[in-house]
């Protein structure tokens, strides 16, 4: 068998006037896990039902395993395709055994009825979806998470090597979206079957596939592996929403969560002129990351330093687009970055110090602090926590922090203080 | 853990027999209820010696000839025609409550029976000498304005070569009432006729013959087994046209197939016995209780219980009066409506 399992070319719908598919051109390969992601509207799920057959008249080619699709059956299609939809609810009350026994229509003949195979292969489909011990009971007795699971066993029963699913798992709370998505990650690294499959929750998407495709008004906008396409400038162009992209730590999947930030909580106004004002964050711990967000967001020209490799700030630095001067990982700050990062401090109009804690490998970022105060900057102190609580330096943090103090350094309480200073 | 329980299907056909059972005994008293009175043993005989095979089991039993005469030529005609209409409407009824996914669905609601109006109207006012066979022209043309009607029906709510469930029943609804509206024009003009037209509209098997046997039972027999071909299919159009299509079902031509076959059948019950409502809606209602809502053993079930339904509401329509008669269908709304209302007070609960 071709490892080409669908190969679609210059797909174009219409759907009343309106071109809802765009010349559409995209092949999966045999195994693969593909989420097809976009906003409402950009055509998934007229994508999907095109490839299912379920909608006609379209312009380009759809084939499967090389066969064109308007060129075989309904049928035939069926055995090669199956769909997994959003929700279903059967008008009448038929129960469990007898939805899963419809997905064995595509083999039975018109005259003939569910032979002894059929059963038994049902019955070990519906052992594999845990929906063995509701075979007797109404559909409509069952909870959602249960009904969808029939829904996929329906599906299986179909015994098709390609598996569409129309947003599977939309409406379901998160302990079924996870069953679910796990069962369809099984399938696909179990059973050899090829998972198309649209998607509401990019989260859910990116942990379970390995490739996806963002759909925008019809085209594709993007398609490769899931950490490429999956990035904080494509989901502000596809969706129009501001959102933080980032890897998580223990799945090394990548994840995103809004941007939601605390200058949006507290309502802080962006301050006229704050373009042409650079302010110099010192980092480390994390402890500068929310101060970095509000300060970029409030239109000051920000920098950060220095910071090692690793710590959080410098992954907020990054993500926020920042210019930083980093140090490797675990290492005491080099005269050499100190130096870069005192360039920063000399371009700087105002020089902010956030409540990091301090150990022998960071004290110079506490000297530079203190130099751009001899230089005659600006510098502006989030008294956070006690000094010595985080001094870890045997006291030399703690004196130095008070000569900043003594300098005329402005102490603040809170970060949202700090706008109003600078 | 092996499959023993898993045949559960085999389990249902035995309501088809119990109902076969009650519909050959309702035969039989039926036949033998009536102004002449016969017992039930005698027209037991009586019918017995018409059935090849068992009629040899006869030949010993003297049987009076005028009591014969009556069972066969009066009293089996119509009871097999109350039979066969009841079994054509009750088959229409399971394929459109399928096919509209609506159990409260009945085979008058995308213009049958105003079809059948208008046609039986213009055929009892204009050309009611006319005849064929022992059809009247009232029956010829409540055929052909049934099927006429439900095609137009058909065609103005089919886009783009998609039937849209809701679009049809809308378009069904809406062509009825024009329909009706043109057929009490045309009794304004006829108003001493009117009273023909409102007895034949009211539903009734008074006229039957030998000859509206020999063309119903054919059509609704071929009608039967065409569509039980198809119940497979119209378990899964039941779930969605959408799903059916992701299972495999040429759903639009199985659609079509199906509604012209429910249309004809339909059409040929109403065109013999005028409009009888509800039992093209509550039989299959029923039995969807008792078998299930799986077409392929709910068609059969609805067919023989539509046959006992309207042969136990045609006896009582001639019977509970007697010698008077009561239009059948009067019985079987006062029967239906009830019920009908019973439908509706539950999907208010529960939704279909």
């Amino acid at each position: 068998m071709p490892d080409e399992i669908l190969k679609i070319s210059n797909l174009s719908f219409a759907y009343n006037g309106t071109k809802v598919i765009d010349n559409i051109n995209f092949s999966a390969e045999r195994g693969s896990f593909i989420s097809v992601l976009g906003p409402n509207g950009s055509g998934k799920s007229t994508l999907i039902n095109l490839i299912s057959n379920a909608l006609k008249g379209y312009e380009g080619n759809i084939s499967v395993f090389g066969r064109d699709i308007k060129k075989m059956n309904s049928r035939d299609i069926a055995r090669l395709i199956a769909v997994v939809p959003q929700y279903s609810n059967p008008g009448f009350d038929f129960t469990v055994e007898e939805l899963v026994l419809m997905g064995r229509f595509p083999y039975i003949s018109r005259f003939g009825s569910e032979t002894i195979q059929d059963f038994n292969f049902c019955a070990k489909i519906m052992k594999k979806t845990g929906v063995f011990s509701l075979a007797k009971k109404k559909f409509n007795e069952l909870s959602g998470g249960e009904k969808q699971r029939v829904i996929i066993a329906q599906a299986l029963a179909q015994d098709s090597p390609l598996l569409l699913l129309d947003e599977p798992t939309s409406h379901l709370d998160i302990n079924f979206q996870i069953e679910l998505m796990d069962l369809f990650y099984t399938l696909n690294r179990k059973e050899d079957k090829t998972i198309i499959g649209v998607f509401h929750d990019l989260n859910l998407a990116a942990n379970y596939s390995s490739t996806a495709m963002l759909l925008k008004q019809g085209c594709i906008y993007s398609a490769g592996k899931v950490e490429k396409i999956i990035t904080r400038d494509s989901i502000q162009e596809v969706f129009h929403s501001d959102v933080f992209v980032a890897k998580n730590p223990v799945t090394q999947k990548v994840y995103i969560s809004p941007a939601f930030s605390i200058i949006k909580e507290n309502d802080l106004p962006v301050p006229e002129g704050s373009g042409n004002i650079r302010v110099h964050v010192i980092g480390g711990g994390g402890a500068a990351s929310p101060l970095l967000d509000m300060l970029t967001r409030m239109g000051y020209k920000v920098t950060c330093g220095v910071i090692n490799n690793f710590d959080s700030d410098l992954d907020t630095a990054s993500m926020l687009g920042i210019t930083y001067v980093s140090e490797a990982p675990f290492s005491p700050i080099s005269f050499y970055s100190q130096n870069k990062n005192m360039e920063l401090i000399r371009a700087s109009d105002a020089v902010i110090l956030p409540p990091v804690a301090f150990g022998n490998g960071n004290f110079s970022n506490l000297v530079s602090v203190k130099e751009a105060l001899e230089l005659g900057k600006k510098v502006i102190i989030v008294n956070g926590s006690d000094i010595t609580k985080r001094d870890y330096t045997g006291g030399k943090a703690a004196k130095i922090y008070e000569k900043l103090l003594d300098k005329g350094a402005i102490v603040v309480e809170s970060i949202f203080r700090v706008p109003e200073k600078i | 853990m092996e499959k023993k329980q898993y045949l559960p299907k085999r389990k249902t056909y035995k309501y088809i027999i119990i109902l076969l059972f009650v519909l050959i005994a309702a035969i039989v008293v039926s036949a033998s209820l009536g102004s002449a009175d016969l017992s039930i043993k005698e027209t037991s005989i009586i019918i017995a010696s018409h059935i090849p095979v068992i009629k040899n089991l006869t030949i010993n039993q003297t049987i009076d000839p005028l009591s014969e005469r009556i069972i066969t030529q009066i009293r089996l005609p119509r009871i097999f025609l109350a039979v066969f209409a009841g079994i054509a409407l009750a088959c229409a009824g399971v394929i459109y409550q399928g096919i509209f996914r609506n159990p409260l669905a009945d085979p008058y609601i995308i213009g049958v029976s105003a079809g059948a109006s208008l046609g039986a109207t213009v055929g009892l006012l204009f050309i009611s000498g006319m005849r064929l066979l022992s059809f009247s022209a009232a029956n010829i043309l409540a055929f052909a304005g049934a099927l006429g009607v439900t095609f137009f029906v058909y065609n103005i709510s089919r886009i783009r070569n998609r039937i849209s469930v809701v679009t049809l029943l809308l378009a069904g609804v809406a062509i009825s009432a024009l329909i009706s509206s043109i057929n009490s024009f045309i009794l304004i003009f006829k108003t001493q006729d009117m009273a023909k037209v409102i007895f034949w509209l009211m539903g009734g098997l008074t006229s039957a013959s030998w000859w509206h046997l020999y063309t119903i039972v054919p059509v609704v027999i071929s009608v039967f087994i065409v569509s039980s071909f198809f119940m497979k299919d119209l378990n899964l159009i039941s779930l969605s046209d959408q799903r059916a299509s992701q299972l495999g079902v040429q759903t639009e031509k199985v659609k079509v197939i199906l509604l012209v076959l429910a249309s004809i059948i339909a059409a040929s019950a109403v065109s013999v016995s005028g409009i009888i409502g509800f039992i093209g809606l509550i039989t299959p209602h029923i039995m969807r209780l008792i078998v299930g809502p799986d077409h392929k053993v709910l068609l059969p079930a609805s067919a023989v219980a539509g046959g006992i339904v309207l042969l136990f509401s045609d006896t009582l329509a001639r019977t509970v009066l007697e010698p008077r008669e009561i239009p059948v269908g009067i019985i079987t709304s006062i029967i239906g409506v009830p019920f009908f209302i019973y439908l509706l007070l539950r999907s208010k609960r529960k939704v279909f």
